[in-house]
């Protein structure tokens, strides 16, 4: 049988939560930029090598420029969290100390995948500079223009909760 | 009488005495032992005895034990709150429904005496009706309450949105996604109009509409097409919690194709 798990994408806006969720799902990508508003819900079942079938159960959340701002009652329940910000825009990751220990200390048992997307858009040159920020946090450095490590992200994850 | 058969006569009343003495005591020796050994024997004995002594202690019960009993239940119910109130949750549901419907109809038949005295304009358009289509017009009353059919039923876990289990007539949206955007719906609402602890009952959706039914730590959510009235709706809550109680969902969140079975053989039978 299928095992059910719900998955909660957050992060500030236009991190572009949505495009890796789209890239994930449908294998496709728009440089429209369309706000999301509320939650949005979408599904995508694999199997981990295992051979195991999980459905995961992927709830985009409108963009938050301080987690503490998200609706508590739409993070319920959640088995685990990717939390995204954008490489190109330092005003996304500022924050990234104090943003992921709000996770720790609200959802301890939770597993958290923190990625760093747009990854086309800077160099390796930036991300040395940046690296005292990234390092001890970030999981993945993704794109969801390129598709860069997304399948990976979304697959390791869930292992993780099987 | 000499002195001889005088003391003779001593003795024999004497010693006579000490034998029936003895024999008697021989005897009352035997019934005990009797008395003690055959069990039957005894009870005839002590029964009574205990019996009034369990009258007295049965009446004394409220006095001494009382306190530590009820303090005992109390714990317990503390401990396992979540628990009782799963187990409640229907039973009180009924009685709540109960209560609220008396005063409804109460209500409804105050205002239903002032609506028929003012207007009806359904009541009029139906005239119409009937007599352009010859059908009578109770019967396109009953037309008008016949329509509402259940679509599908879905079992969602609260908070995670996560689905618990879902049988559908005919197969329409994916229902892992129903069961999650519906829980993102119902938060929202309940988040936004916070003042006491409400429940979202109903969404509207397209052409169907969306009952709610809470229980603790679920919902269930029913899709119905058609005329969904206060009488449909008033049938499917009870059937819902009927539902609930008898089937014992509580002890089978956790297998999914199970409890879809459940759902299935309860519901697909009639239009409720
Ligand atoms: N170059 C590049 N652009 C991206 C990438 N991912 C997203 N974008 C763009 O960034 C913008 C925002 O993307 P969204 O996916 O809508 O961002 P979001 O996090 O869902 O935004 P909110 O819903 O408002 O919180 C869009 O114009 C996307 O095309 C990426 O990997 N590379
Ligand atoms: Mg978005």
């Amino acid at each position: 049988m299928t095992v059910s798990k719900k998955i909660v994408l957050i992060g500030h806006f236009g991190v572009g939560k949505t495009s890796l969720i789209r890239r994930f799902v449908e294998n496709t990508f728009s440089e429209d930029y369309k706000v999301t508003i509320g939650v949005h819900i979408s599904k995508k079942t694999i199997t981990i090598p295992e051979g195991e079938q999980i459905s995961l159960i992927i709830w985009d959340l409108e963009g938050q420029d301080d987690i503490k701002k998200t609706r508590p009652s739409y993070l319920l329940g959640t088995n685990g969290f990717i939390y995204v910000f954008d490489l190109s825009r330092p005003v996304t990751f500022q924050d990234l100390n104090s943003e992921l220990s709000f996770l720790k200390e609200n959802y301890p048992k939770i597993p958290v995948k923190v990625v760093g997307n747009k990854m086309d858009l800077v160099n390796k040159i930036y991300l040395k500079e940046h690296q005292t920020i990234f390092e001890p946090h970030v999981d993945y450095f993704v794109s969801a223009k390129t598709g860069s490590k997304v399948e990976k992200l979304f697959s390791k994850l869930a292992e993780d909760l099987i | 009488m000499n002195q001889d058969e005088k003391l003779n006569i001593i003795k024999d009343i004497l010693l006579t005495d000490e034998r029936e003495f003895v024999s008697a005591i021989e005897k009352k020796i035997k019934i005990l032992e009797n008395t003690v050994n055959k069990k039957e024997n005894l009870s005839v004995k002590v029964d009574p005895i205990i019996e009034t002594k369990l009258n007295e202690f049965v009446k004394e019960i409220p006095e001494t034990l009382g306190p530590t009993i009820t303090e005992a239940l109390k714990t317990e119910i503390k401990n396992s709150q979540d628990a009782v109130v799963e187990a409640l949750y229907p039973i009180l549901g009924k009685m709540i429904k109960r209560y609220v419907q008396h005063e409804m109809k109460l209500l409804s038949e105050r205002i239903n005496n002032q609506v028929n005295k003012t207007f009806s304009f359904k009541r009029f358009f139906r005239r119409a009706k009937s007599k352009a289509s010859g059908i009578n017009e109770s019967e396109l009353i009953l037309q008008e309450q016949t329509n509402a059919k259940i679509e599908q039923i879905i079992i969602i876990e609260k908070g995670s949105g996560l689905l618990l289990a879902e049988y559908s007539k005919n197969k329409m949206a994916d229902e892992d996604m129903v069961a999650g955007m519906l829980t993102a719906i119902k938060s929202f609402v309940e988040d936004a109009f916070k003042k006491e602890s409400q429940n979202l009952q109903y969404i509207e959706y397209d052409l169907y509409h969306i009952h709610i039914q809470n229980f603790s730590s679920f919902y269930i959510a029913v899709v119905v097409s058609g005329a969904y009235n206060v009488i449909f709706k008033d049938q499917l809550e009870d059937k819902l919690f009927e539902f609930a109680d008898k089937e014992k969902i509580v002890k089978h969140l956790k297998n999914k194709s199970l409890l879809s079975k459940k759902i299935e053989d309860f519901f697909k039978n009639d239009s409720i």
